[in-house]
C-alpha cells in the first residue's frame, strides 16, 4: 500500500508513525517481559495468550499508519506464538531465546524503518527467518490478505476455512478456548472476531472490559527540559537568600550607626537647630532601620514559603518520571540470560515489587551496578551444580531481585542463594593487603568486614574476565552514593548474599555544561550555556553571531596556569548579559546531581553548588550571576541606589482578598507607598493574622470564601487593638447598603475594583 | 575542680590534641580532595563523605598556630558535626580514645604530656569568620 491510499496528510501520517514507534516499543518490551519471567520454561497458557494479545494489537495499528511489512512479520510473530500455544512440544530450551532476540530485532527494525525505509528490508527477511524458526506454522504471504483476515479469528473459524499446509498441525476451533482463561476476553481486538458469530457466542456472557485508565504520552526530553528549569530555581533561591542575608547584615550596621549617632548627639555640647537637626536625622534613620528589619523578615518568609513550593514542584516532576521497577527487572532478566550463555551456569532469576515506582533517572543509573551485581553473583557466589548437591540446594540456583519503599528509601536487594562471602578469608585479605592492621581485623565484626568489601578488596585473589569483584563492587558502591544512596552486604556462609541498594527517593538533577580549569572539572547549569567557542591568545573579546562578548580568563579567577595559547571558551549567560569564559577543556553536558555545599561555604559566592563526579570526586558549581558580575560590574545593581527616595516607613498593613492576582497588586503597590504588607486569602486567616500581629492598615474584599469582608471587619472593631485601625475595601460591587454597613463599622473608604494606584492613595487619604 | 573528658587524642605535624567524643561522627580517610579556589587557607579543599560535601579545615590555621600542609587523598581526617554544622579536621595520625582530666581548656594525657583541647564551636566560628572575609576581598 501507498502511503497516499491513507487516510492522512504526511505530517499527520509521520506523528502517527512516531506514536505507533513508541507504542509498539512498549507491546515488543512486554512480550520479553513476559518471556524472560518465565525462564526457559515453556509459559502457560495465559501468559502465551497475552503476548498474543499484544502482537495482534501491534499488527492492527501497523495496519492503520500503512506499515505493511510490520503488519507481515507481526502476523507471524502471532501466528508462532498460537502454534506454540497449540502444540507445546513445540517449545525448546532456545524458543525463549530466540524470542527474545526476535523482539528486540523487531524493536531494531522498526527505529530503522523510521530512519530509512529502504535499507529496513534486509532486517525484515532475518526476522522472518528468525520468527519461522520459533514454530511451524501454516505461512500465508499474501498482505492483503492479512489485512482483512485476523489470525485470532482465524483460530475460532472452522478448520475447512483455513489453508493448512499438510504438514502443519491442524488448527482447531477449540484451540482458542484452550488457551484463553476469561481474562484474555477483555482484550481490545475483541470486536474484530465478530467475523464468526460462533466465536462471539463463545465470548458472550463474562465480557467486563475494565474502565481504560487514561495516560498522558509526554516525550521524555520535555519533561527533563522542566526539570532543569525547577533545577535551576533552587540556584535562584540560593542566590536571593544571600542576598537577604546581606541585607541583614546592613540592617544591623544601619542600626549600629543610629546608636553611635544617638550616643554622638547625647555628648554633644551644642544646642537649638544644629541639635534639633541631628535628632531629627537619627529619628529617621531609625525607621529606616527598622523598614529594612521588617522588610528582610518579611522577604525571609517569602523565601520559606518559595522553597516549599520549589520542593513541591520538584516532587511532582519527579512523579511524573516514575517507572516501576519492571523494565530494571527486564534489564536484569536479559542480562542474567547472557550471563547463563556465556557461562553455563544454572541460575533463574525471581523478582519481586515490580510496581515499585523509582525516578527514570535514578533507574537508568542502576541499570550498570545491577548489571555488576548479577555478573558477580554469576561468577563467584553460585556454586557448582555438584557443591551445590553437597550442601542439599536445588541445581539451579536462584537470585531474588526484590524492590520496595521503605520510608523515605527505595530499597532493591539482589540476593543469591550461593555460597555465601567467607569473612574469614575476606579479613585475612584485608590484612594481607596492608589495607587493615591486625588489631583492626581482630576488632572489626563481621559486618564490618563486608562493608570493606567493594573497597578494591576481592575475597578471590584473582580477577577473571567476569567480574573483578572488589572493583566491581566499588563501581556500584560509587554510583550508588553519587545518587545519594549507600550499599549494605549482608552475607550468610553457605547460604547466600545480599546487596540491598538503598536510594533517596527522589534526587535534584540538573543538565551542566562540564569543563577543566587547573586540573579541576568545574560545571555551569546548562540553562546558562548556549554554546562553545574558541577564545584567541590575549583577547579581551570575542565576535560571536554579529555581538562583541567579553571574556572572562577562568584560569585566573581559579588558579589554572595563564599562558597565552588558543583556548576553549564556554558562551555564558546570565540576565540578558553574555560572555566567553575560558577553559583548559570542555568535558561536555551532562546530568548531575546537585548537592547543597552547606553553611561554611555558602559566603563563597562564587559557587552555587556541587555535584559528585560518577568517580565520587566533589565538582563545583559555579554560579553565572557571580561570573557574568566579574565582566558587567554594573550591570545588575547592587542595593546602595542612591538616585531613588529615600522610603518612609508608612506601616504594617494587611490585604485580603481571594484573588491571588488582586493581593500581589495591592502588595506592590502599598509596598511602593512604604507599606510592610501581609496577606491574607480569606477574612478566617485575615482574623488569624491578627490575632498574632498589630496592623497599621487593612484592606480588604467583600465576598470571599470562610469568612467574608463585613464579618471579618465586624470582628476586628470588637477587639480593642483594631478599634480605631483604618479600613479599606476594595469590592466589585458597592451598592447603598454595603456603603451604610462601611460607614457603620467606620471603614474608611470603599474603593470599586478595578483598582489603581490614584483610587488607592484617594482611599488611603482619606479621613 | 578537674573535670574528665571522654576525648580522642590526635597528632597534626609535631602538636598533639583532644576533642572530646560527642563532637566527632567518624574518623575517615579522605577520599579526592577538590581544591576551592578563592577559599582562604583555613579551607583546604571539599571531600565527598558518603555523597555530601565535606570540607576539610586546617586546624593550624584555624588556631593561628601556623598552616599545615593542604590536605590530600589518602589523609586521615576527623568528621565534627557541631551547630549542625559538618566539617572535616584534616590529622596526621590519630592515637587513641582516652578519658582525660581537664583543667584550664587543656588535658594531660597519661604519660602527662599536656595537650590541646579543641573546641568544634569556636573552631568553626573561625573558619566561618575566615570565609566569610575571604569573599569580602574577593568581592572588592
Amino acid at each position: 500500500m501507498n502511503d497516499s491510499d491513507l487516510d492522512f496528510d504526511p505530517e499527520e501520517l509521520a506523528m502517527l508513525r512516531q506514536l505507533f514507534r513508541t507504542e509498539a516499543h512498549d507491546a515488543l518490551e512486554a512480550v520479553t517481559a513476559r518471556v524472560l519471567a518465565t525462564g526457559s520454561q515453556r509459559p502457560n497458557a495465559e501468559t502465551l495468550t497475552e503476548m498474543m494479545r499484544v502482537t495482534h494489537t501491534l499488527k492492527g495499528a501497523a495496519g492503520t499508519v500503512g506499515l505493511d511489512a510490520v503488519v507481515d512479520l507481526a502476523h507471524r510473530l502471532e501466528s508462532a506464538f498460537a502454534a506454540l500455544g497449540r502444540d507445546g512440544s513445540q517449545w525448546t530450551a532456545a524458543t525463549a531465546d530466540l524470542i527474545v532476540e526476535v523482539t528486540d530485532g523487531l524493536r531494531g527494525y522498526l527505529d530503522q524503518l523510521a530512519l530509512d525505509p529502504a535499507y529496513a528490508e534486509p532486517h525484515a527477511s532475518r526476522l522472518r527467518e528468525q520468527i519461522g524458526r520459533i514454530a511451524a506454522v501454516p505461512v500465508r504471504d499474501s498482505a492483503n490478505d492479512l489485512r482483512t483476515r485476523d489470525s485470532l479469528a482465524d483460530l475460532g473459524r472452522s478448520p475447512s476455512e483455513l489453508s493448512v499446509p499438510a504438514s502443519g498441525p491442524e488448527i482447531r476451533r477449540d484451540s482458542l478456548t484452550d488457551m484463553s482463561p476469561a481474562d484474555s476476553l477483555s482484550m481490545p481486538t475483541v470486536t474484530e472476531l465478530g467475523e464468526s458469530e460462533s466465536v462471539v457466542e463463545m465470548l458472550s456472557g463474562d465480557i467486563t472490559a475494565p474502565e481504560p485508565k487514561s495516560y498522558l504520552r509526554v516525550e521524555p526530553e520535555r519533561v527533563d527540559a522542566l526539570m532543569s528549569s525547577a533545577g535551576e530555581l533552587l540556584f535562584d533561591r540560593t542566590r536571593i537568600e544571600r542576598r537577604v542575608q546581606l541585607l541583614r547584615t546592613l540592617a544591623r550596621d544601619l542600626a549600629r550607626t543610629r546608636q553611635n549617632l544617638r550616643d554622638a548627639i547625647g555628648h554633644d555640647q551644642r544646642g537649638g537647630r544644629d541639635r534639633a537637626g541631628l535628632s531629627e536625622a537619627e529619628s529617621e534613620l531609625a525607621s529606616q532601620a527598622a523598614l529594612l528589619s521588617q522588610t528582610t523578615a518579611a522577604l525571609l518568609d517569602e523565601i520559606e514559603a518559595l522553597r516549599r513550593t520549589i520542593g513541591e514542584l520538584q516532587r511532582g516532576l519527579v512523579r511524573i518520571r516514575m517507572e516501576s521497577a519492571r523494565n530494571l527487572m527486564t534489564h536484569a532478566a536479559r542480562t542474567l540470560r547472557a550471563l547463563r550463555r556465556a557461562t553455563g551456569v544454572r541460575v533463574e532469576l525471581r523478582t519481586l515489587g515490580e510496581e515499585t515506582e523509582f525516578d527514570k533517572a535514578v533507574a537508568e543509573q542502576l541499570v550498570d551496578p545491577i548489571t555488576q551485581l548479577l555478573r558477580n553473583a554469576v561468577a563467584h557466589a553460585i556454586e557448582t551444580p555438584e557443591e551445590r548437591a553437597a550442601r542439599g540446594k536445588p541445581p539451579t540456583a536462584t537470585i531474588t531481585m526484590r524492590a520496595r519503599q521503605d520510608g523515605n528509601l527505595l530499597v532493591l536487594e539482589i540476593s543469591d542463594d550461593g555460597r555465601g562471602v567467607d569473612t574469614a578469608a575476606l579479613r585475612a585479605r584485608l590484612v594481607a593487603t596492608g589495607r587493615w592492621s591486625h588489631a583492626r581485623a581482630q576488632i572489626a565484626t563481621d559486618a564490618d568486614v563486608l562493608e570493606a568489601l567493594g573497597s578494591g578488596v576481592s575475597v578471590r585473589g584473582d580477577a577473571d574476565e567476569l567480574a573483578g569483584r572488589g572493583i566491581g563492587l566499588d563501581l556500584v558502591r560509587q554510583t550508588v552514593a553519587r545518587l545519594g544512596g549507600e550499599v549494605k552486604v549482608s552475607s550468610l556462609p553457605g547460604r547466600g548474599t545480599t546487596f540491598s541498594l538503598r536510594l533517596p527517593l527522589s534526587t535534584s538533577l540538573a543538565q551542566a555544561m562540564l569543563f577543566k580549569v587547573g586540573g579541576q572539572v568545574y560545571a555551569i547549569p546548562a540553562v546558562h550555556v548556549s554554546e562553545t567557542t574558541i577564545v584567541e591568545p590575549g583577547a579581551s573579546t570575542v565576535s560571536l553571531r554579529q555581538a562583541q562578548m567579553p571574556v572572562l580568563r577562568l584560569e585566573a579567577l581559579l588558579g589554572g596556569a595563564v599562558n597565552s595559547e588558543r583556548k576553549p571558551g564556554v558562551v555564558v549567560s546570565f540576565a540578558g548579559k553574555t560572555m566567553v569564559c575560558t577553559v583548559d577543556k570542555i568535558v561536555g553536558p551532562r546530568e548531575i546531581i546537585i548537592k547543597p555545599l552547606g553553611p561554611l561555604l555558602a559566603p563563597l559566592t562564587l559557587y552555587a553548588a556541587a555535584t559528585i563526579s560518577g568517580s565520587g570526586k566533589v565538582q563545583l558549581i559555579l554560579d553565572p550571576a557571580q561570573l557574568v558580575r566579574r565582566v558587567y560590574p554594573e550591570a545588575i545593581g547592587e542595593f546602595a541606589d542612591s538616585t531613588s527616595a529615600p522610603m518612609v516607613l508608612a506601616g504594617r498593613a494587611l490585604v485580603v482578598d481571594d484573588s491571588r492576582a488582586i493581593r500581589e497588586a495591592m502588595t506592590s503597590m502599598l509596598g511602593r507607598e512604604g507599606w510592610i504588607v501581609d496577606v491574607a486569602e480569606d477574612g478566617a486567616r485575615a482574623l488569624q493574622m491578627t490575632r498574632q500581629l498589630r496592623y497599621d492598615l487593612v484592606v480588604t474584599d467583600l465576598e470571599m470564601p470562610e469568612l467574608g469582608g463585613f464579618d471579618l471587619i465586624a470582628r476586628l472593631r470588637k477587639d480593642e487593638r483594631f478599634k480605631t485601625t483604618p479600613i479599606v475595601i476594595i469590592t466589585s460591587r458597592a451598592n447603598p447598603e454595603h456603603r451604610r454597613r462601611a460607614r457603620d463599622l467606620g471603614v474608611r473608604a470603599l474603593v470599586a475594583k478595578p483598582i489603581t494606584r490614584r483610587k488607592l492613595l484617594e482611599a488611603l487619604a482619606a479621613r | 575542680m578537674p573535670e574528665l573528658r571522654n576525648v580522642i587524642v590526635f597528632a597534626i605535624g609535631a602538636a598533639r590534641y583532644a576533642v572530646e567524643l560527642r563532637w566527632v561522627r567518624e574518623v575517615v580517610t579522605l577520599g579526592f580532595v577538590t581544591a576551592v579556589p578563592t577559599a582562604p587557607p583555613a579551607l583546604g579543599g571539599v571531600c565527598n563523605l558518603h555523597g555530601t560535601i565535606l570540607p576539610v579545615l586546617d586546624v593550624g590555621v584555624l588556631l593561628d598556630q601556623g598552616a599545615g600542609p593542604p590536605p590530600r587523598q589518602g589523609d586521615g581526617a576527623l568528621v565534627i558535626e557541631a551547630e549542625g554544622v559538618l566539617c572535616g579536621l584534616r590529622v596526621d595520625q590519630v592515637d587513641h580514645v582516652a578519658s582525660l582530666f581537664e583543667t584550664g581548656g587543656s588535658v594531660v594525657d597519661a604519660a602527662g604530656r599536656p595537650l590541646t583541647l579543641l573546641e568544634p564551636e569556636r573552631l568553626l566560628k573561625r573558619a566561618l569568620e575566615l570565609v566569610g572575609s575571604a569573599q569580602e576581598s574577593v568581592a572588592t
